[in-house]
């Protein structure tokens, strides 16, 4: 080894040196543990899309415009929980069949009386909605039922109105619509205690039927003498004494209308589901210094001291 | 049996002589070991291709990339990238993309797969010769593969600003072309034509 030259080995090379070493036999068993973890790893991948796969549900649309294949998707709660996966004329050709994958997590959303709408963006006075999907497309929305499981549901036309437990819905009647459309507010005092869901001509064609909704914690504000007036649009009125009057509840109702009401400093029985009131044009002066005791149960309502810190508005 | 052996290393000839069981031969300049043919060539190469072929299935089912838009989602496997592209017209580029990253290993996965099987089968000396001449000729073919993945994703997505995550099929991707690689490198192509003495000569 130390007479070692460039020329030297090749010429005359015969070197043995062994080297005691064992790993033979460790090393065969450990080789076959890499096609086990491509095993595990392909298990895996299966077990994975098993567990995030729910069940293929078929909604029948009126009009699917904007949905697209593989692309769109599901949205509950600002979640992604699910995609369509076709789109198809169905054989008497007035719908769509549109095929959609849940996730896993949101099988319990396919349910009867589950409600499918499509999102669309809609510009409407006092209100825009859907701004997004004006970038991102359409996508599918979704309000859970409670119902037995199911795969087949027609889908809604447009958002459902929600059903809100608990809350007062009353029947307004008005002697024209005026600026009122659906989701107009109705306002107690100035504050938004409810909203008009829906309006339609009365049977007779008389007068306008309109469907409102108080939400739950504001119910007892309507009570069965509750004035109810249109608040939408500017009331201008000229009197020789107190000169030009303009009002407006707010710059909201100027556009988009709005109802306001009062009730009588001695409240009568709070109001029922169904009740009927008329909607006045205008309100009477009184009505607006009406101030009675109702007692409210409001969230995060800061408990008052009762008699201390009462201040007379009047 | 013969006794010269040349250092895959340094490349030197030497003699060796015999070799007692549990003990390595170094070479006589480098110091490095010392070997007739690769150890355990035969196994490696088997368990190599076959973790390699397992896994090529994920690679092509599951997606690559998902590319997340503003809510749009798409996900792109290879064969949709090369339907894609073929929709551009773009024939050349997905035919390659076709040839390296689907064909390719697939058939040098089987082909490694067939010898290591083989290398005891008399009389098919002639078929393991021709396969591994055959992956010899897709080797270098390979090596596009991971270079081509990344301009057709490119190509893809490309266009919008988009959040692009790597799939699923990404892993087992990198994991076959790893697979593949290393089942090549500790194969001896020497043991094609070993007679069965000979291979238990080696040993």
């Amino acid at each position: 080894m130390s007479d070692r030259t460039e020329t030297g080995e090749t010429t005359k090379a015969s070197h043995e040196l062994p080297k005691a070493e064992i790993r033979k036999t460790r090393r065969a068993w450990w080789l076959w543990l890499i096609p086990l973890g491509a095993i595990a790893l392909c298990v895996w991948f299966v077990y994975r899309d098993y567990i995030a796969t729910g069940p293929l549900i078929t909604i029948y649309f009126g009009d699917a415009s904007g949905l697209e294949q593989n692309n769109t998707q599901i949205r509950y709660l600002g979640a992604t929980v699910g995609q369509v996966k076709s789109l198809e004329l169905t054989r008497d050709g007035h719908s769509v069949e549109v095929k959609a994958r849940l996730a896993g997590s949101a099988t319990q959303l396919a349910r009867e009386g589950s409600v499918f709408w499509i999102v669309r963006p809609e510009v409407k006075l006092g209100a825009i909605s859907g701004l997004r999907t004006i970038v991102s497309g359409e996508y599918i929305a979704v309000r859970p039922g409670n119902g037995a499981r199911t795969n087949i549901f027609a889908g809604a036309a447009r958002e459902p109105v929600a059903q809100e437990p608990g809350a007062l819905n009353i029947i307004l009647l008005a002697s024209e619509l005026s600026s009122l459309q659906e989701q107009s507010a109705i306002y107690y005092r100035g504050i938004q205690v409810g909203e008009i869901v829906k309006y339609q001509l009365g049977s007779e064609a008389q007068d306008v039927r309109l469907q409102a909704r108080i939400h739950k914690e504001y119910a007892p504000l309507v009570r069965e003498n509750s004035k109810f007036w249109n608040a939408g649009g500017i009331d201008f009125s000229f009197g020789l004494f107190h000169g030009a009057e303009i009002s407006a509840e707010s710059a909201k109702t100027l556009l988009s209308g709005g109802i306001a009401f009062a009730t009588p400093p001695e409240p009568a029985k709070p109001a029922t589901d169904g009740a009927v009131f008329r909607l006045y044009e205008k309100p009477d002066d009184a009505w607006k210094n009406w101030m009675p005791v109702i007692h409210l149960k409001l969230p995060d309502q800061a408990p008052e001291n009762t008699e201390s810190n009462q201040l007379d508005l009047k | 049996m013969d006794t010269v052996v040349a250092c895959e290393t340094c490349g030197l000839v030497q003699e060796v002589g015999a070799v007692p069981k549990g003990s390595v031969a170094l070479c006589a300049r480098c110091r490095f070991h010392l070997v007739h043919r690769k150890p355990n060539s035969r196994l490696r190469t088997f368990v190599f291709s076959l973790a390699a072929l397992i896994l090529y299935f994920p690679s092509n089912i599951y997606p690559l990339v998902t590319a997340e838009y503003h809510g749009l989602h798409s996900e792109t496997t290879i064969l949709r990238g090369i339907h894609t592209l073929f929709q551009e017209r773009q024939y050349f580029i997905a035919g390659l993309i076709f040839c390296t990253s689907i064909l390719s290993p697939f058939l040098k996965i089987v082909g490694l797969l067939l010898i290591s099987i083989t290398l005891d089968w008399k009389g098919w000396e002639r078929t393991r010769t021709w396969t591994y001449r055959i992956i010899r000729i897709i080797d270098p073919w390979n090596m596009l593969e991971v270079f081509l993945l990344s301009i057709s994703v490119a190509m893809i997505e490309m266009g919008r600003v988009a959040t692009v995550h790597p799939g699923p099929g990404v892993f087992s991707f990198t994991a076959v072309v790893a697979l593949t690689l290393l089942a090549t490198l500790s194969f001896d192509p020497r043991l094609i034509w070993d007679s069965p003495a000979q291979k238990k000569h080696y040993e």
